[in-house]
């Protein structure tokens, strides 16, 4: 069973906002005029408003749009309580963001597993309005697989319940074009039209070897004709191969030292994310984009493992101080690579080094106590103001930590 | 446009009013005294609770009908904090999105 919240983020500050209700509504992560619309409401979706559009753009298509901004605290209430109601049915669930999930009902107990799934589906959309609030609502898909089970939650939006079987698998695929699939965007599309396919109820004919071998030419293929057909392909879990953090710079003629501010502050949030994880790194790359549209990147890696802020900024500063100044940075990448697990525990021959590591647990245990970036490095002083936290798109898997405000 | 007036103030909540919401008894505030005016709250949004540090604290988006109210109450203090008011001045709700009488 797949449940996706509807418009997650729009639909809660509508819940929290009674008088946003009914009204065309965008979050956006920074109130300014070139910041996208990160969740749009239905009602604002109704005049064009798409997500992805600029705060100006979407401004022309609904002259009285609502603009408010993330508040991720709120987001994260929403997300637990949701996992809170999946987990009652089943231990097998998984979020695939922050508002989706999947549950697996295999090996579930009798009293779960003999009642028919559209009944829980229509008693989760009722738990999560006496739980959560009455504007919330979700939509919920049933199939045997995770694809097939989020494509029925795509069909009737908002607040549907839809169920997909062999019975109904053509009748459902014959009402819908190759992009409504998950995973089929323009690219992927082309490919599939190369070779003749137009349709998804083509795609679901296509023989798997033909799939393999002239359109997708790898496994994907393969994958693709199961996934079609209802088999599980999909129960892949992905280990973390990088940390990082990136940056958009909240002022575009940015002075080398408030970039400097700004990078010493995404290396601490990195370090932090390290730490969280239990993880040290071997390897750091840096990535930076310049007003002219230029980019330039630079990555190393190292002999010795590393976890704590100082050595992250250390090291980042070391590929920062070579990059070609072409012009103003505009968006700037700290991401830590070849991850280990951490080395924390283990005491160093050199006595610098446990110092450095004594001093980041004290730290951390004091931002543990009081907030996050309560003590901080002082060359980025003020940064914490500038760069908020954001919601995380996709993983979920610093959402708690990241909550932990001063 | 939201015209948010940060206020970050302790206030009085004066009265406030109980519901049975999922099997568990829970506590919202009804009426609020702040800057010599007494504010009724007709609905509540959202409470969700958010760490400070290790504090815990209980946000409430409230509404009185013609502006919304957020309120912070300090789990270990005691105490109820009001951070925000959003004065909102919105154009009346389209037709098209009314609530069917």
């Amino acid at each position: 069973m797949h449940i996706d919240l509807n418009s997650c983020f729009a639909t809660v500050e509508q819940q929290a906002r009674p008088l946003l209700r009914g009204r065309p509504l965008g979050v956006t992560n920074r109130l300014t005029k070139n910041a996208c619309v990160v969740a749009a409401s239905y009602e604002a979706k109704a005049l064009g408003v798409k997500v992805g559009m600029s705060f100006s753009e979407a401004k022309l298509l609904a002259p009285d749009l609502i603009m408010v901004e993330t508040d991720p605290p709120k987001y994260h209430y929403v997300y637990k309580k949701l996992i809170g109601i999946m987990r009652s049915y089943s231990p097998n669930i998984g979020m695939k963001s922050i508002d989706e999930g999947i549950i697996d009902f295999h090996g579930t107990r009798q009293n779960i597993n003999q009642r028919p799934l559209s009944v829980i589906g229509h008693e989760i959309k009722q738990r999560l309005r006496d739980e959560v609030g009455d504007w919330m609502k979700c939509n919920v898909g049933i199939a045997p697989n995770r694809f097939l089970a989020k494509t029925a939650a795509s069909l009737h939006k908002p607040d549907g319940l839809d169920i997909i079987t062999h019975k109904n698998l053509r009748s459902t695929l014959a009402d819908m074009e190759l992009t409504d699939l998950s995973g089929i965007a323009e690219r992927n599309q082309a490919r599939l039209n190369a070779a003749g396919i137009y349709t998804p109820l083509q795609f679901l004919d296509a023989r798997s070897d033909i799939l393999a071998r002239k359109v997708f030419k790898s496994i994907c293929g393969e994958d693709w004709h199961k996934r079609l057909r209802g088999w599980e392909v999909d129960d892949v879990e992905y280990s973390t191969k990088t940390v990082g953090r990136q940056f958009v710079m909240d002022d575009y003629n940015a002075s080398e030292e408030k970039v400097r501010n700004r990078l010493a502050h995404l290396c601490e949030s990195t370090g932090l994310k390290l730490r969280h994880k239990g993880f040290c790194a071997r390897g750091i790359s840096l990535y930076i984009q310049y007003k002219s549209g230029d980019a330039w990147h630079s990555r190393k890696a190292f002999k010795s493992a590393f976890f704590t802020s100082s050595e992250i900024y250390r090291r980042a500063t070391l590929l920062f101080n070579q990059h070609p100044r072409l012009d103003n940075v505009v968006m700037l990448s700290v991401s830590c690579y070849l991850l280990e697990p951490s080395t924390a525990n283990q005491m160093s021959i050199l006595d610098d080094v446990n110092k450095q590591v004594r001093l980041t647990e004290a730290i951390d245990e004091l931002n543990q106590l009081y907030g996050n970036y309560t003590v901080t490095f002082a060359n980025s002083l003020g940064a914490n103001r500038e760069i908020k936290q954001k919601i995380p798109f996709g993983t979920t898997r610093y959402f708690e930590l990241l909550c932990n405000r001063a | 446009m939201d015209q948010v007036t940060l206020i970050n103030k302790d206030v009085n909540i004066v009265a406030f009013y109980f519901k049975n919401n999922a099997r568990r008894l829970r506590c919202f505030p009804k009426r609020m005294e702040y800057d010599g005016k007494r504010i009724d709250f007709t609905e509540t949004g959202m409470v969700h609770p958010t760490r400070q540090g290790q504090r815990m604290v209980h946000v409430f988006d409230m509404t009185d009908g013609s502006a919304d109210y957020r309120l912070e109450f300090d789990a270990a203090a005691l105490s109820w904090k009001l951070i925000a008011i959003t004065d909102t001045q919105y154009a009346p709700i389209s037709t098209q999105f009314a609530p069917a009488a």
